[in-house]
């Protein structure tokens, strides 16, 4: 039987006694952690409309006024009932979207109050409040409306209101991009966490490389899809027929859009 | 029986609310343990229940005004910790929202009407309903028990009121805060109470409890069936009670203990110098109005805000919760 220690190498018979320097790592894992964040932000891909969901047409254009009012409302009610059927429908909504729409909201109400706060130590808490009810009636209603509309439906809703192919285009593309290129951006810094063991001093050097690959990986994705689109002879424009989208309960919605118009004209001349 | 911000002195406060860290810390830690995950989102809807029946004003004799609670309602139905939860969030968001009970006395209101009445009203209806048996004795049981039990808050709630003039006066024995000592808190609160009130808990106790057994015994953690969304019959119940509740307009005056720094000015003839230069929070809806408009629209307004409120928590609630899975089953 031959020896078997005549054929491991001296150097590895030594202990190696490596202990790698302690080094903070807040760079990597605080970018990883925002652009995670900001990817579940993005993936509007789960939208699921409901029973009586209007189409995503009539959905942008209720949206789009119900957030103009409350914004132009001086009139507390009316914000208040907003604020009340916004809830409702938050009741219905899957698990999942109601706590992204309840985040969301309950985030910017937060936020107006920070802002505001000098005010209420001051003693006027009736603007920062009024305030931060705006912030979450109007962030609520535009999540509502993503996280109840899929991607392809809003993309869809644009074209109908005559919205430009390019900027569709772009904002579809860009939408997707985000979640893409994030995802990317991720697998890269989680390669440099795995990669710098003990003290890293060049970690600044490090924001270019991640920069540079995510911006590379981009140019290709976006040229793939460019050359993808052709090939299956999209010629740049969006097509969109309007009769195909309306529903039935779109006219129930119209009815309570203009009701809800006629609420807001009446409360306030009431001021 | 929601104490107003300033009646109670902030040491009387800051021990109430001390006192009921650890009993909310149990009551989740309770509720996570013994609720199962899909049956949270329908102690929201229990939590409606209390909302609302607190919104149903009652004239008293006296000229005061009380309500129910409906505290043994939810401990019956979903356990004591599960009241206790339910009812502190309700009232946190009556005094949030709706300047209903002061954010300084929360621990106080909270102490009386979410742990002191469902444990109460609770043990009674465990005790008497064990002895009286059948689908009768457990509604005598829970009529009962909900009488006693908001009693029980009342008599607290009027005693940490008497104890006020006792302990904070100034040198010339003017009150600080609540004027009213024992000997006049306690008779006040009582006869209203034992009279009116704890019989109105009494209606709203058996009567839902009644429907509830009867229209949709699946609601509730007696029942081991799946509940996969909020049943009909209680939906229906609880949109009956939100236009049911501008009733509760009906009834004028204050409750006791409830009146406005002027108001009580006027009644004892002086300002305690803890309700005049106190802090005040200023709420959405102050006393569940809107400005100059009729009454009744910000009453409906604020109960569909507060219903939705309480739903959407407990529904946040159980998505937080870690499922239970039996790898042994």
């Amino acid at each position: 039987m031959a020896d078997t220690h005549t054929d491991i190498p001296s150097w590895l018979t030594t202990p190696e006694h490596y202990r790698p320097g302690s080094d903070r790592d807040g760079f990597i894992s605080r970018s990883l952690l925002s652009i995670t964040s900001a990817l579940a932000f993005f993936r509007l891909d789960d939208g699921r409309e409901a029973r009586f969901s209007p189409s995503a047409p009539i959905k942008l254009v209720v949206a789009f006024v119900c957030i103009l009012l409350v914004s132009l409302s001086r009139n507390y009610l009316f914000v208040l009932v907003m604020l009340a059927a916004l809830l409702v429908r938050a009741c219905l909504l899957p698990q999942a979207s109601l706590a992204r729409m309840m985040g969301g909201a309950a985030s910017a109400a937060a936020f107006s109050l920070v802002i505001m706060l000098p005010a209420i130590l001051l003693g006027q808490a009736h603007a920062p409040l009024l305030l931060a009810t705006k912030a979450f009636v109007s962030v609520g209603i535009t999540l509502c409306v993503a996280l109840t509309t899929p991607v392809w439906k809003l993309t869809h809703a644009l074209r109908s209101f005559r919205v430009p192919s390019i900027a569709i285009l772009t904002i579809d593309l860009a939408l997707r991009s985000i979640v893409r290129l994030g995802e990317t951006a991720a697998e890269v810094l989680c390669a440099l966490s795995l990669r710098s063991v003990g003290r890293n001093r060049n970690k600044g050097a490090a924001i270019g490389g991640v920069g540079g690959v995510v911006l590379l990986k981009a140019s290709r994705s976006s040229q793939e899809t460019y050359d993808a689109m052709r090939c299956r002879c999209f010629d740049g424009e969006y097509r969109a027929s309007s009769r195909a989208t309306l529903k039935p309960a779109d006219a129930a919605w119209a009815l309570l859009l203009i009701g809800l118009v006629a609420l807001f004209a009446y409360l306030q001349g009431l001021v | 029986m929601h104490i107003p911000e300033n009646y109670l002195s902030p040491s009387t406060c800051a021990l109430a609310t001390v006192a009921m860290l650890p009993v909310w810390a149990s009551a989740i830690k309770h509720v996570h343990e013994e609720v199962p995950r899909e049956k949270i989102p329908l102690i929201g809807v229990a939590a409606a229940f209390s909302f609302l029946a607190m919104m149903f004003n009652i004239p008293l004799p006296g000229g005061t005004t009380g309500h129910a609670v409906c505290g043994t309602l939810i401990a019956i139905l979903f356990g004591p910790w599960s009241a206790t939860l339910a009812v502190s969030i309700a009232l946190a968001i009556q005094a949030v929202f709706f300047g209903d009970g002061g954010i300084l006395s929360l621990g106080a209101n909270c102490l009386n009407m979410a742990f002191v009445l469902p444990f109460v009203g609770y043990s009674i209806y465990r005790a008497l309903k064990d002895r009286l048996g059948g689908q009768r004795g457990e509604l005598i049981a829970a009529g009962v028990g909900s009488y006693v039990g908001l009693n029980a808050a009342a008599l607290l709630c009027a005693l940490e009121f008497g104890i006020q003039p006792l302990l904070f006066h100034d040198a010339s024995g003017a009150a600080l805060y609540c004027p009213y000592p024992i000997s006049v808190a306690v008779p006040a609160m009582m006869l209203g109470h034992l009279t009116v009130a704890g019989f109105a808990e009494v209606v709203f106790t058996v009567g839902i409890l009644a429907f509830v057994r009867n229209a949709a015994p699946s609601f509730g953690i007696e029942s081991h069936k799946a509940a996969p969304g909020i049943p009909t019959p209680i939906l229906g119940l609880i949109v009956a009670l939100i236009v049911a509740c501008p009733l509760g307009l009906i009834a004028t005056g204050d409750a006791w203990g409830e009146w406005s720094t002027e108001d009580l000015a006027g009644m004892v003839g002086y300002t305690p110098a803890g309700l005049g230069n106190g802090w005040e929070w200023s709420a959405l809806m102050p006393d569940y109005a809107v400005g100059s408009l009729p009454a009744w629209v910000g009453y409906i307004i604020s109960a569909v805000i507060g219903v939705a409120l309480l739903v959407i928590i407990f529904r946040l609630m159980a998505g937080s919760a870690r499922p239970a899975v039996d790898f042994d089953a």
